[in-house]
């Protein structure tokens, strides 16, 4: 069990995951938003509001005083409820957090509550001061989390939704059978590099094959000749005979 | 011998139906539609299979696209599966029946410093204005000075409208826009340490403390007082409130006890929504009392102080009694 420990605190270096255990005892992986995704879907949701508010503006006196009411509650709305609305929605996203692919959850991944929705967005004025979203920004800047001042209070993340258009799989081939056992960490290694294969460039392909030679036998060697052989341990691994 | 390839076929068609299960689940989910209990035993059952088989996919670093196929599999389902609805009528009906006023009697503390920094500053400065009018200066100009003034007279055709609206309907959304502002701004301001609350409180009740006693010295006491007495049980009650909720997350900030500062604002966070919809609440009653009842110049002073006299106890009561009893 600790080798995929390891590498899940290797990524930790780098990456700003945060991950979060379910009672089944699985890792869900999360990715928080940095600051220019998020302030994207800011100038997206608020080019919406300013549009909604300027058409309400248009028809709101043919009304009468009605209408000017209904259009002074509109603005309410528009100001405070609207990300609400959204959030609690099945995408837990404003239509701006959509456009970047972005989303509200909980800190455990579940979807957002209505208490924590209002929370962080009813907070977000604590956020815009002094001016500009200057405690929110310095807030996302320096958290490996991003949360703004709202999700702090919230115990909510902004992450990206999970990508589903990426290919992994692997292409079939001719297996090789390894010239000597490997450990788990290797045939991950020599898997991984078959999954990445199309989409790197032959050279590169090469290059990246021949520091694994030794796998198929063929130690300090190179080639296109040399690539096809490791990836051939890399369908033995898998399980092609 | 287990090889990812064997693994994959050996368990992909359980993946399968977990994963046409969890869509057919969404969507019943959101037609809230009675669902099928087997279906939902079902998709549990493959779920907490799928975490065994992902944790295992790790553990034996099988290929990304079986780990990334259990992971999006598992993360849809644990979302589906762990989710709370927190709405709905019932939940409202609980919520003004108990919740919002054992909230407001479980946080008194926090509502009665809450009140002393509204009402210390709203009589200091009334006093203060009312023995030298021309203080009133010091808050707004003379322009605004003298439009308070015309709203409040009695020959206005609808008491506290402002001369750019025309009718009470524009009034009703001029206050939910405003005072629903004002609330929720004393609220956030707790996150300062409660200073930023604490700043709104004053402030606003100085503002009004100022207006009231101009208005006084200036002779229209009783439109002025007549006017706001009985929507201001809804309205300065609720602003209150809202001070309260801020004070408790200042508070939650300062002094965490034995959580960590992080988890005991998340804690007074969600404890104190449950004010915050009680006063948004209040102050669209608020709103909508300001704008036609208390506006009205053909009802009579008297009246006005009667049916005030019962919504403040009427409030004070709710506060004190409902739901005492309730689990």
């Amino acid at each position: 069990m600790s080798k995929p420990e390891r590498a899940v605190v290797r990524r930790d270096v780098l990456d700003t995951v945060a991950a979060s255990e379910t009672p089944e005892g699985i890792l869900l992986e999360l990715r928080p938003a940095g600051l220019s995704a998020r302030y994207y879907a800011f100038v997206v949701d608020w080019v919406i509001r300013l549009a909604a508010m300027n058409a309400a503006a248009l028809v709101a006196p043919m009304l009468g005083g009605i209408g000017v009411a209904v259009w002074l509650i509109l603005i309410f709305l528009l100001e405070w409820l609207y990300p609400v609305a959204f959030e609690l929605s099945a995408t837990g996203a404003t239509p701006g957090k959509r456009v970047m692919g972005l989303k509200v959850v909980m800190d455990n991944g579940l979807p957002v509550t209505a208490a924590a929705s209002m929370t962080r967005n009813l907070l977000r004025v604590a956020d815009f001061l002094p001016f500009a979203f200057g405690f929110g920004v310095v807030s996302i800047l320096t958290r490996s989390d991003s949360k703004r001042l709202g999700d702090l209070a919230a115990g909510t993340l902004v992450v990206h939704v999970r990508r589903t258009d990426v290919r992994t799989a692997i292409e079939e081939g001719a297996p090789v059978m390894p010239a000597r056992p490997l450990a788990l960490d290797d045939q991950a290694a020599l898997v991984a590099l078959a999954a990445r294969a199309p989409r790197l460039t032959p050279a590169r392909l090469d290059e990246l094959a021949a520091l694994a030679a030794a796998v198929s036998g063929n130690d300090g060697q190179s080639g296109p000749a040399v690539t096809r052989r490791v990836l051939g341990v890399a369908q033995w691994v898998l399980g092609r005979r | 011998m287990m090889t990812p390839l064997r693994f994959q076929e050996l368990y992909e068609g359980d993946w399968a139906e977990l994963q046409t299960l969890l869509e057919a689940l969404s969507r019943s989910h959101a037609l809230s539609r009675p669902r099928d209990g087997a279906s939902g035993a079902r998709a549990a059952a493959l779920y907490r299979q799928a975490c065994e088989h992902l944790a295992l996919a790790r553990a034996r670093s099988y290929p990304a696209d079986i780990i990334d196929r259990l992971e999006d599999l598992t993360s849809r389902a644990h979302q589906l599966i762990y989710q709370q609805r927190e709405f709905g009528l019932g939940r409202l009906r609980r919520l003004i029946n108990v919740d919002f006023p054992a909230a407001v009697r479980h946080h008194k503390s926090y509502v009665a410093v809450a009140a002393a920094t509204f009402v210390l500053p709203t009589v200091l400065v009334w006093l203060l204005v009312y023995s030298r009018p021309e203080m009133i200066l010091s808050v707004v100009d003379s322009g605004t000075a003298s439009e308070f003034e015309q709203m409040y007279s009695p020959d206005a055709q609808s008491i506290g409208r402002t001369r750019a609206a025309r009718t009470d309907w524009i009034m009703f959304g001029y206050y939910i826009r405003n005072n629903v502002g004002v609330a929720f701004q004393c609220f956030a301001g707790g996150l300062f340490a409660g200073l930023g609350t604490l700043f709104f409180l004053a402030y606003n009740g100085a503002f009004g403390g100022a207006l009231a006693g101009y208005l006084t010295g200036r002779g229209l006491s009783s439109t002025f007082y007549s006017f706001i007495a009985t929507h201001s049980a809804f309205e300065l009650t609720a602003i209150v409130l809202a001070g309260a909720a801020g004070l408790r997350i200042g508070h939650a900030l300062l002094s965490p006890g034995r959580l960590t500062r992080r988890q005991s604002l998340v804690e007074a966070s969600r404890e104190s929504m449950v004010l915050v919809y009680g006063l948004t609440g209040m102050l669209l009653v608020a709103a909508a009392v300001e704008a036609f009842w208390s506006s009205a110049t053909w009802i009579a002073p008297t009246v006005k102080y009667g049916v005030a006299a019962v919504c403040w106890l009427a409030v004070l009561g709710y506060f004190t009694l409902q739901g005492r009893h309730a689990g």
